[in-house]
């Protein structure tokens, strides 16, 4: 029933536009997302690379306990929530399935319930620190790690453009269909009507390839007269850009009580081993 | 070839890059959010639009667009989405830029159906290939004693190998080389004067070296996934002989990692190696030209 459910709303392209845009731009002042950008970076890699040095069980259900308890503070959307789950639920049943029908038996199942712990607390950990963050707050972290200029521009320009192309897009599909006849019978599993929207879908994009590069070149000229390329590579306006970062009373509560927690969880797991 | 990627100005690289992220960005938009038809073991769906990045890696500089479309991806296709994955990104897009850039290499002559449709392939190839190897290497990494566990490396390898024949003709095939060259032969010359770029000229072949270089980095993927596979076969032949317990002691578990380390390790020599090289090639012209 799921599956038929996100059909439905996947081809309602209304719905998908707001709530594409619900999330680029909803409202986003949650704990961790009021934290420095920085401080939550180095936080998920550490706790998205801890699992992979042990095999523990105690630990790895401790993280995994620990980071959804941060994920719910967070607030995340539903809808990235229940793609995940479809993934994770997908995932598993297939690799269960496949094992079973390989002759496996139930420890084949124990192992692989170890892996999927690990790669639940990675996208947990993931969702916990990116979920909540401003993009531009994330661009702004990476471009301090060094991360070139470019992607950091090219996160506000995309913030700026997803309406413009999402707009431009649906109207040339619908200039198609105005067009064109959709095919009358639909045929076996609706075949025929899936090959008339693929077909549109690809077909498309030629005139949106077009239309976007003279928008492109008119974005860089108008960029380059403000004298963009040579802002890219002064250190100065680097650090002009970056001044809002810091690390105040917030951050530090933050960074201690992530220690207090990690180290019980490997005390623990090291005292209860299984 | 390599006269005309030192053509572009700085403004250019920037229009090819910031056309290649809106483009593939938008695509993203869409496919993140199309359904997947899981029949069985055979799991359906569109993971990308490979047409977009393979057209404009073959009209445009291929380094610009690839790098751009990988930006793209996770720019629209998770961040902006709040969906962004960390660490699990900068898997798939080392996987891609380099994927795409290969492609983008192996074209000389846009004219040619038959060029471009094996670059689109390999294009496809070399990033399925990529990620398979770095599945199979989580799996390997992530469980204690996979050799242990009966059924196991077998049921990887088939969901791995299903999934990418799958990916071969849907991405591959269905929504990367039909397009492709479908658009490509009407974009070719059309849009390059929108951003004020000549056309990639059809007769003009890479340089020997240049050759030499992209078939190295292609021979490497390969030689990686066929490696990974054939350890982990190998993981499987152990494992049907579990009542030897001597036939395991006799090789130990240091014995498998040692040709897959040297694959890796060979594998990264050869990417430095070649980055670097076109990087002294490029500065060397420049030079030439200052």
């Amino acid at each position: 029933m799921e599956f038929v459910e996100r059909f439905k709303k996947s081809f309602n392209i209304e719905w998908v536009k707001l709530e594409l845009l619900k999330t680029a731009y909803g409202k986003k002042e949650t704990y961790m997302g009021q934290l420095d950008p920085r401080v939550i970076m180095i936080w998920y890699l550490i706790v998205s690379l801890l699992p992979w040095f042990t095999f523990n069980f105690v630990i790895l259900i401790g993280l995994a306990i620990y980071t959804s308890v941060l994920a719910l503070i967070t607030r995340v959307s539903p809808l990235i929530i229940f793609l995940l789950a479809i993934g994770v639920i997908g995932e598993l049943g297939y690799i269960f399935l496949v094992v079973f029908f390989m002759g496996g038996d139930f420890e084949a199942y124990a192992s692989l319930i170890t892996l999927t712990l690990k790669i639940i607390i990675m996208s947990i950990a993931s969702i916990a620190a990116f979920a909540s963050m401003d993009p531009e707050k994330l661009s702004d972290a990476l471009l301090s790690f060094g991360v070139p200029a470019q992607f950091s521009f090219a996160v506000s320009y995309g913030y700026r453009m997803l309406p413009i192309l999402m707009d431009e897009y649906q109207q040339i599909i619908q200039s198609f269909r105005l067009r064109g006849k959709a095919p009358e019978k639909a045929g076996f599993l609706k075949w025929k009507l899936v090959y008339y929207y693929v077909v549109i879908v690809i077909k498309a994009f030629y005139p949106m390839m077009l239309n976007t590069a003279k928008r492109t070149r008119t974005t860089v000229e108008a960029l380059e007269v403000r004298g963009f390329s040579y802002s890219l590579h002064s250190e100065e306006a680097k650090k002009q850009k970056l001044s809002h970062l810091k690390i105040k009373g917030k951050e530090y509560q933050f960074i201690a009580s992530s220690c207090v927690i990690l180290t019980i969880i490997h005390v623990a797991g090291h005292l209860y081993y299984i | 070839m390599g006269m005309q990627r030192n053509e572009y100005t700085q403004s250019q690289k920037m229009m090819v890059f910031i056309l290649s992220m809106s483009l593939f960005g938008l695509a993203n938009l869409f496919t993140e959010l199309l359904p997947e038809f899981t029949i069985g073991p055979v799991e359906l769906s569109i993971s990308y639009l490979a047409f977009i990045p393979l057209t404009l890696v073959m009209l445009f500089n291929p380094w610009y667009a690839a790098f751009g479309a990988s930006v793209g991806e996770i720019i629209f296709g998770d961040l902006l989405l709040g969906d962004f994955g960390g660490l699990g990104e900068l898997e798939g897009f080392i996987e891609f830029t380099m994927a795409m850039y290969i492609a983008g290499l192996l074209v000389t002559n846009l004219n040619s159906r038959k060029q471009i449709a094996i670059a689109a392939i390999v294009g496809v190839m070399i990033d399925q290939m990529l990620s398979t190897v770095v599945d199979v290497g989580k799996v390997w990494f992530g469980i204690e004693e996979l050799e242990a566990v009966p059924g196991l490396p077998a049921s990887i390898l088939a969901i791995e190998g299903v999934s990418f024949v799958t990916e071969m003709v849907i991405s591959g095939v269905l929504f990367g080389l039909i397009p492709a060259l479908y658009l490509i032969p009407k974009l070719y010359g059309k849009i390059e004067p929108l951003l004020g770029i000549e056309p990639r000229e059809g007769r003009v072949k890479a340089s020997m070296t240049e050759w030499v270089s992209v078939r190295f980095v292609i021979i490497a993927v390969f030689l990686m996934f066929v490696a990974m596979i054939s350890e982990f076969m190998a993981t499987m032949d152990i494992n049907f002989a579990v009542w030897e317990p001597e036939f395991l002691e006799q090789f130990g578990e240091g014995y498998i990692w040692l040709p897959i380390s040297a694959a890796a390790v060979i594998f990264v020599t050869v990417v430095i190696a070649a980055v670097k090289f076109s990087k002294s090639r490029n500065s060397t012209k420049s030079r030439k030209s200052a």
